[in-house]
């Protein structure tokens, strides 16, 4: 039997909704899918999109970015911001080769802990489908040496 | 003891080469410790691998090597490798040779788009072969020289300052270090910054600013930072230094936007998602750029620039 493909999700969750919501998922024992690393950040504005490709260059399979609903951010306008910033990484992940559908912003309030868990199990089985991210390394050019031998 | 300098351009335009000419006296005051022993677009020495008939580089031993140009043909790349065996230490000279620079601009077609392009214009003979005798074959992309061989300076630049050519070659003939200063050209821009806010599209380089800058005279006083008044400037995602010993940066000097030819800052960095990243952060719109892949027009080795997704062939994503 071929093992089922478990895929690596980086989540960088907010403090003060995303992260207290999926501890409510987890406090209440709702039942989602393992694969998601959540990283803790105070807000989603300061996840700098640099992070995400490099998630993606260390070859994680997908990245979620969950913050506070519109409106409702503790820092007023960190997750517009975050948003702006997910356009340039959609941008810059199709340009890159890279299908974008890996990466999804959503917005999770700290109550709406069923919502976390439905979004990971979702998105967790979309990465299933689409396989594996490998950052495959650009063919080693045909002079014989198979890798780049840094002399 | 003389330090014996060795050079070589691979995907190259020379410009390199002429701004080692550009310091001038200086290189009289340089030639009492260092002796050239091999650079082809200054001096008459050759090797037979030019030809293409071989890969044998007879290049002699040196201590210092310097390198321009990036890395996209079968002759780059054997001599990159025979450069990083004869010099004891080896220079990537200017921005093709540290990120890319202009040629990895190919980067963003593959091959077959590339060889298309050349040989089906107007004026080719129908039916053109890419050819196989006498020009070495391309590789798959444009490398940056530290993706095929070991680095052990950068001296970024289209084409770098003399001055820092001069200040690179004094301190390795010395045994020492030089780096430039890891700070973005707008840390040194003499630009007004009023802040946030105002611009919320970029406008195309022959519109009207959006807000007229007070100061264009020579002294560049009271001149307003080009992203406020509307325009795109690399400025911030771009390593300082282009002014040479002089501060200040040769673009903005002459009175327009910088483009970004000094490389990432940080190193190695993305430009372009670094540049997206600062217009979006302030509420620029980046749709009002016709395209983005240009902004990596100087760094787009490393991978960083590729086709585009959808194309299925040439994705690295295996989905
Ligand atoms: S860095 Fe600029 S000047 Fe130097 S070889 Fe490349 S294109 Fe020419
Ligand atoms: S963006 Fe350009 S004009 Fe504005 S401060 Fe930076 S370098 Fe100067
Ligand atoms: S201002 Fe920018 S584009 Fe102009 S020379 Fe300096 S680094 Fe290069």
């Amino acid at each position: 039997m071929i093992p089922r493909f478990e895929p690596v999700i980086i989540g960088f969750l907010c403090n003060w909704c995303s992260y207290t919501g999926a501890d409510l998922a987890g406090v209440a024992r709702m039942q989602y899918p393992p694969n998601l690393r959540p990283i803790r950040v105070m807000c989603t504005g300061m996840v700098h999109p640099g992070l995400v490709m490099e998630a993606f260059d260390q070859g994680t399979d997908g990245v979620l970015i969950l913050g506070c609903h519109p409106g409702e951010c503790h820092y007023l306008e960190g997750n517009k911001k975050a948003l702006a910033r997910a356009g340039v990484i959609f941008r810059v992940l199709e340009d890159k080769g890279i299908n974008p559908e890996r990466f999804e912003i959503q917005w999770i309030s700290s109550a709406e802990a069923s919502v976390f868990a439905e979004l990971v199990t979702r998105f967790t089985q979309k990465i299933q489908k689409l396989g594996p991210y490998s950052p495959l390394p650009r063919q080693a050019y045909d002079t014989g040496i198979k890798t780049y031998d840094r002399l | 003891m003389t330090v014996r300098i060795a050079g070589e351009a691979l995907n190259a335009c020379s410009g390199c080469e002429i701004s080692f000419l550009d310091m001038g006296e200086r290189c009289i005051t340089l030639m009492e410790t260092l002796q050239i022993v091999h650079l082809p677009l200054l001096m008459d020495s050759k090797h037979s691998g030019i030809t293409g008939r071989d890969h044998s580089f007879d290049i002699p031993e040196a201590d210092i090597g310097l390198v321009s140009g990036s890395i996209k043909t079968d002759d780059h790349f054997h001599l990159a490798r025979a450069m990083r065996k004869a010099c004891s230490t080896v220079v990537a000279l200017g921005t093709c040779a540290g990120h890319g620079g202009i040629p990895a601009m190919a980067n963003a077609y593959d091959n077959q788009e590339i060889e298309q392009c050349f040989l089906s214009t107007i004026s080719t003979d129908q039916g053109s072969l890419f050819p196989s005798a006498h020009v070495p074959a391309l590789m798959d992309t444009c490398r940056a020289v530290d993706e095929i061989i070991r680095v052990d300076h950068y001296l970024p630049g289209c084409p770098p300052h003399p001055d820092h050519i001069f200040g690179l070659l004094t301190a390795l003939a010395k045994g020492q270090d030089y780096d430039l200063p890891a700070k973005s050209v707008c840390s040194n821009c003499p630009a007004l910054r009023n802040g946030k806010g105002e611009v919320v599209r970029l406008l195309r380089p022959l519109d009207l600013p959006a807000k007229a800058s007070p100061g264009t005279g020579e002294s560049r006083n009271g001149l307003l930072c080009f992203i406020e008044q509307g325009f795109l400037c690399m400025g911030p995602v771009t390593i300082d230094g282009c002014g040479g010993n002089s501060s200040l940066a040769r673009c903005i000097e002459a009175g327009v936007p910088c483009r970004g030819c000094f490389g990432p800052l940080p190193y190695p960095g993305d430009q372009r998602l670094a540049m997206l990243n600062a217009l979006v952060s302030n509420g620029i719109d980046m749709d009002s750029l016709p395209e983005t892949r240009s902004l990596l027009r100087f760094s787009g080795g490393h991978g960083r620039l590729t086709p585009p997704f959808g194309k299925k062939d040439t994705r690295t994503d295996g989905s």
